[in-house]
């Protein structure tokens, strides 16, 4: 406690005195509200209540001389003395919660730290973003009861080409420039490195085709993994993935095919605001065939077709080597290329971005 | 196949604009591919007739000319020039002033004014095909034929107001490889009227005729051919032929080629005409035989095997049949008598040999594909016609010779079916028209049409190619997109089991980036990083860094660290969840396997560098097998254990087996700092791979009571030899006591003052409870007891004091 503090307690201690049995006990209890008041911690204000409520304060000093009175007088006046005791109790208990308060909020001030600082440990890392797709491509299409299988990537000719009604020699081998690995398979022909997800079909097709319990179930699954072909630059890779889908049940039409693949579209992208269209042409394993294009109506690449995937009705020998009657079940297929879509997703204009391992490009996709 | 739109509309001609056309074509399963002007924008142009040409008075390789331009000016133009080919007598073209040249690379077309040139005036300018923007060539003037019309615009007699069309053709659309057969189906998709194929008249004047056996029936099917003598094989090629053959992508060389050339473009038919004269005796066509080679045009000499068609004479093989003709028997400017083939071969017989011996020919592309056997002799009477009129000579008959062609039974297409596939209920008068239309002879009855597949068409075998030719040809674009129709059936994922995309969240979620890596590595990688000395090779790499399969995915993270560090990353932690292969002649053909080859899915990953990135809240260090050990605690089935054991890949002190029930299911260590080199790495990362099919199962929680009664916890050092391995010295301790044991964990582990050498201490907290009731004291203190007579007896272990 300094000096001045100090004098201005006794001040008040001295005035009360001065004041007692003249001028009532309001001005007690008001000198006492200020004298507690300047109070600045938890001594002074021990030394103030002493003031008052010590054994030489200004109300024990009072209730001494109530001996000297009547009876009549000491009960009045013994109330009021009450009174005003209790306010002066009262009166320092809010002072000394208030103190207490302000020593609380001085030592949490002092305790304050800069939030803006990052925080502690490590960070998170992420998914690559072709796989991101993937998942968001599986979603989509579990969502209308699609399944999800896959299967070896050296596959076995008949698997990749032949049981798909593309014999060899056949011209449309060319359309897919394939990777033969340096052993054979089972029927003599060289493996290779399957040159698209829909040797998928035909393995999945077979294992459902052959589990009693599937009997009348029809096939709707979906077939995402890594494919290979013979290409190299800008827009192509040795290694890509695709996501095969295939429908097979007894009514499963080519405007069912459009109808599906025209909403996962719409649901991949998150917008209604595009347009599919669906063009004639030829692979092996389905007839009809269709190229599917796909036009933004917004965005930076609105107003240009571009091809998103391969589909068609599939094609009955297929279906025969699926295990199948195609003279009972019908259906359909379709392959995407999960980097296309990945790219048209994110605006990614290099494919090469995707295969380079490089953390400055993966880090924006988690 | 490129050609001009003119051609295309000179047989069939729909008032559609080029766009249209082009979209059209698409629809139906021709991909337009490119369209492009035949020439750029230009105006003021005319065919001009040098009248006269003086040397240039102020410059020697100037000229001056008087050029003739009709009705554009009163009298001829002077034009300086500086072509050394401006000679009187020629037509030429000439840009008027005022006329606008093609645009420059600044978009800007060059406007020609009145000028003088070394002070003698010049009104206009003659030009070569490079100023007109129609070639690349720049050899002076374009000379244009004698009989241009003086004064017409040059577009106009250039027909250069057209487009070249680029079509991507599908391998079953053999019949649309000649500008005929797309007029034949554009005729198809819009009704507009089909002009009839040309047909050639020809006056047979001889009686020659080369004789052939056809030996192989299986190769070809039909084969005719015809003698013309005396042609002149020097005659140019007419323009029309030429700037139609231009405008298709090939270039003139001589009018035998080039009418080859332009009937194979016009009606799809390949022909091969021979120097008559060089060959010797008769022809006989047959498969090949081993050790007999070709020289071919292209100059390439190839090894002829029974599996190749041949076209030999008395002495030698003279063509590769249905691909290519041999340069002993090729037409050259002297030749002077011909005979020209046309003939069948079956695609089987021609499908593959082309791109077994590395090339592809125009012909070899339509035979694999199917070219039509009926109209050989009207195809042949139009190359003949041709031959005639352009290089002269005397015809003989038609040698004609059919063998064996493909019958073409009819295929039968059930209405119902067909409204089935496509989803359409298409009306079967829709579709008898659409079949009239494609020129598809049917019958009808009110359930189906059978349908005689015209000899073009290669691609009519089955209902479902009749399907689709209703479909295509119906209109993809007015086929409903009908929202699917499915029983709705609830489906759950297995809680059971782990997806991969779980998998990767969680490795993800402890700052791990997935990459995708090349599944074909460099040979080096797996020979001395993965110590596989007999890798799956690639037959065909693109790269000798592409060569061979990979069985382990770590080279490939760790040259992600190489192109990261590279970059400045002080910080790499990636992993990636793909296939590795591995020869194995334990794997059998089955549902999901090819025999012969594993192929297991792994997981795999590293850290490397700071353990955290760099911060101002903890201290950095690097990353170690520790941080690592517990990245992937979250992904390991309950029980796995790692053990110290050695790995090509890994620090031998610093490596450890992962397994579970005794099962080997992977491995993490530290990188052997003898490979840091080959990544151009100064410090050795983490790494880990393990097999992801013991990582997707996830039993279901097993729940039990949480007892009430109170844990105890005693702390307790142990001194033991440095050899000692944790993992034994708790197991030791938790057997000792089972019934009472909850937890047991090592808090610390010491070495240093006040120990021995070869000593560490291990301090270890003991968590106690029984279910049931309290512990007593003295119950804990002889579990105490126990625990630590037992780590004496099994690792001589004392009690640190």
């Amino acid at each position: 406690m300094n000096d001045q503090m100090k004098k201005q307690t006794t001040d008040a201690a001295f005035s009360v005195n001065a004041y007692v049995g003249e001028s009532g006990f309001a001005d007690i209890v008001t000198s006492a509200i200020e004298a507690f008041a300047v109070c600045a911690d938890a001594p002074s204000l021990e030394n103030a209540k002493a003031k008052y409520l010590g054994k030489t304060g200004a109300i024990t000093e009072l209730l001494k001389g109530m001996a000297a009175l009547s009876p009549d007088e000491k009960k009045t006046r013994g109330a009021e003395i009450n009174r005003v005791k209790s306010s002066v109790e009262g009166a320092l208990n809010a002072r000394r919660d208030a103190l207490a308060n302000d020593a609380l909020n001085a030592k949490l001030a002092s305790e304050a730290i800069d939030v803006t600082l990052p925080g502690r440990g490590r960070g998170t890392g992420g998914i690559h973003p072709v796989i991101k797709t993937w998942q968001r491509v599986e979603e989509i299409f579990a969502s209308i009861g699609f399944d999800v299988a896959d299967g070896p990537e050296i596959e076995a000719d008949w698997y990749n080409f032949t049981a798909l009604n593309n014999p060899p020699n056949h011209p449309a081998r060319s359309m897919q420039d394939t990777f033969y690995v340096d052993m054979n398979g089972t029927d003599g022909l060289p493996l290779l490195l399957r040159t698209h997800t829909s040797p998928m079909q035909v393995r999945y097709a077979r294992m459902h085709a052959a589990d009693a319990t599937n009997s009348g179930k029809p096939i709707k699954v979906i077939a995402p993994g890594r494919t290979y072909r013979v290409d190299s630059d800008a827009t192509h890779s040795p290694m890509f993935h695709q996501v095969e889908g295939l429908w097979i049940d007894e009514n499963i039409s080519f405007a069912d095919l459009k109808g599906v693949y025209t909403d996962f579209l719409r649901r991949f992208f998150e917008t209604d605001a595009l347009q599919v269209r669906f063009r004639p042409s030829y692979f092996p394993f389905t007839e009809p065939s269709a190229e599917i294009d796909m036009k933004f109506e917004s965005g930076p690449l609105k107003g240009k077709w571009l091809e998103i995937s391969g589909s068609g009705q599939v094609h009955p020998s297929v279906v025969k080597n699926f295990g199948f009657d195609p003279e009972k079940y019908i259906g359909f297929a379709f392959g995407s290329g999960l980097e296309r879509l990945t790219m048209l997703r994110y605006g990614i204009g290099d494919l090469r971005l995707f295969f380079e391992g490089d953390l400055r490009f993966l880090k924006q996709f988690s | 196949m490129k050609f001009p739109e003119s051609w295309l509309r000179s047989f069939c001609n729909p008032s559609m604009t080029t766009d249209e056309l082009a979209h059209a074509l698409t629809m139906a399963g021709l991909e337009v591919e490119d369209v492009a002007p035949a020439a750029p924008p230009f105006t003021g142009i005319v065919v001009g007739e040098i009248m006269t040409r003086e040397k240039h008075p102020n410059a020697d390789r100037l000229s001056v000319c008087t050029v003739n331009v009709g009705s554009h000016a009163a009298a001829p133009l002077q034009i300086v020039c500086g072509a050394p080919n401006a000679r009187v007598g020629i037509k030429i073209p000439c840009a008027l002033v005022g006329a606008a040249l093609p645009p420059g690379a600044d978009g800007k077309p060059f406007m020609i004014k009145r000028a003088k040139m070394r002070d003698v005036e010049s009104n206009g300018m003659l030009c070569s095909a490079r100023e007109l923007g129609i070639s690349d060539a720049a050899d002076g003037l374009l000379e244009l034929a004698a009989d241009a019309p003086v004064g017409e615009d040059i577009r106009e007699f250039l027909k250069l107001n057209d487009s070249k069309f680029e079509i991507k053709l599908t391998p079953n659309k053999a019949d649309c490889l000649s500008v005929y057969g797309v007029a034949r189906e554009l005729h198809a998709i819009t009704g507009a009227p089909l002009v009839p194929e040309a047909k050639g008249a020809v006056s047979v004047t001889l009686n020659d005729v080369l004789p052939v056996k056809v030996l192989a029936s299986d190769l070809c099917g039909r084969f005719a051919g015809r003698v013309i003598r005396g042609v002149n094989a020097k005659a140019p090629t007419p323009a029309w032929m030429r700037e139609r053959l231009e405008k298709s992508g090939q270039r003139s060389i001589t009018a035998l080629v080039d009418i080859s050339n332009y009937v194979m473009l016009e009606v799809g038919r390949p022909t091969h005409v021979f120097d008559l004269d060089k060959v010797h005796g008769a022809l006989e066509v047959r498969w090949g035989r081993a050790g007999e080679t070709l020289k071919l045009l292209n100059g390439n000499t190839v090894q002829l095997d029974d599996k190749v068609g041949v076209i030999a004479d008395e002495r030698a093989v003279e063509s590769l049949a249905g691909i290519m003709g041999g340069d002993s028997t090729s037409v050259s400017d002297d030749t002077q008598n011909v005979y020209v083939e046309a003939a069948f071969w079956h695609p089987l017989a021609i499908q593959g040999r082309s791109r077994r011996f590395n090339f592809s020919t125009d012909a070899g592309h339509r035979f694999e594909r199917g070219v039509d056997w009926e109209t050989i002799p009207a195809h042949l009477d139009r190359i003949s016609a041709l031959i005639l009129e352009i290089c002269g000579g005397q015809a003989g008959p038609i040698d004609d010779q059919i063998v064996n062609v493909p019958a073409r039974p009819p295929v039968t297409m059930r209405i119902a079916r067909a409204q089935k596939v496509i989803g359409v209920n298409i009306a079967a008068d829709e579709m008898a028209a659409i079949f009239t239309r494609l020129g598809l002879l049917h019958t009808r009855t009110p359930q189906t049409f059978t349908v005689t597949p015209p000899s073009y068409r290669f691609d009519i075998e089955i209902e479902e190619d009749l399907i689709e030719e209703i479909a295509r040809i119906y209109g993809f674009d007015n086929i409903p997109a009908l929202p699917p129709m499915a029983r709705a059936a609830m489906r759950s994922k297995p809680e059971a089991t782990n997806s991969l995309h779980d998998l990767r969240a969680r490795i993800a979620a402890a700052d791990y980036y997935e990459v995708i890596n090349y599944s074909f590595v460099d040979e080096s990688w797996e020979r001395d990083i993965v110590g596989n000395g007999n890798p799956i090779k690639l037959l065909n790499p693109i790269a000798s860094q592409m060569a061979v399969m990979r069985s382990s995915l770590v080279p490939g993270l760790l040259a992600n660290v190489r192109h990261n560090a590279s970059h400045k990353a002080d910080e790499v932690r990636v992993f990636e969840l793909g296939k590795v292969f591995v020869r194995d002649a334990g794997v059998a053909d089955g549902a999901l396997s090819v025999e012969g080859v594993a192929q297991p899915l792994k997981l795999a990953g590293l850290a490397w560098g700071s353990a955290l990135p760099e911060q101002w809240g903890a201290t950095k260090r690097a990353v170690d097998f520790f941080d690592v050990k517990s990245d992937i605690a979250a992904l390991l089935p309950h029980g796995a254990r790692f053990d110290s054991a050695a790995h090509p890949l890994l620090h031998p002190g610093r490596g450890a087996r992962i397994s579970v029930n005794g099962a080997p299911i992977g491995w993490l260590g530290e990188l052997h700092p003898k490979h840091l080199a080959a990544f151009e790495l100064t410090h050795a990362p983490i790494v880990f791979e393990l097999d992801v099919s013991p990582l997707l199962a996830r039993p279901l929680p097993d729940f039990k009571l949480v007892a009430k009664t109170p844990m105890v916890r005693r702390d307790f050092a142990l001194v033991v030899e440095n050899s000692v391995n944790s993992d034994a010295l708790l197991s030791t301790l938790r057997s000792a006591v089972p019934a009472h044991t909850r937890e047991i964990v090592i808090f610390d582990v010491y070495r240093g003052a006040g120990l021995a050498d070869g000593q560490k201490s291990v301090a270890i907290r003991v968590l106690m409870q029984d279910t049931e009731r309290t512990l007593t004291e003295t119950e804990i203190e002889q579990a105490c007891q126990t625990m630590l007579a037992a780590a004496k007896a099994a690792h001589g272990a004392a009690l640190r004091v």
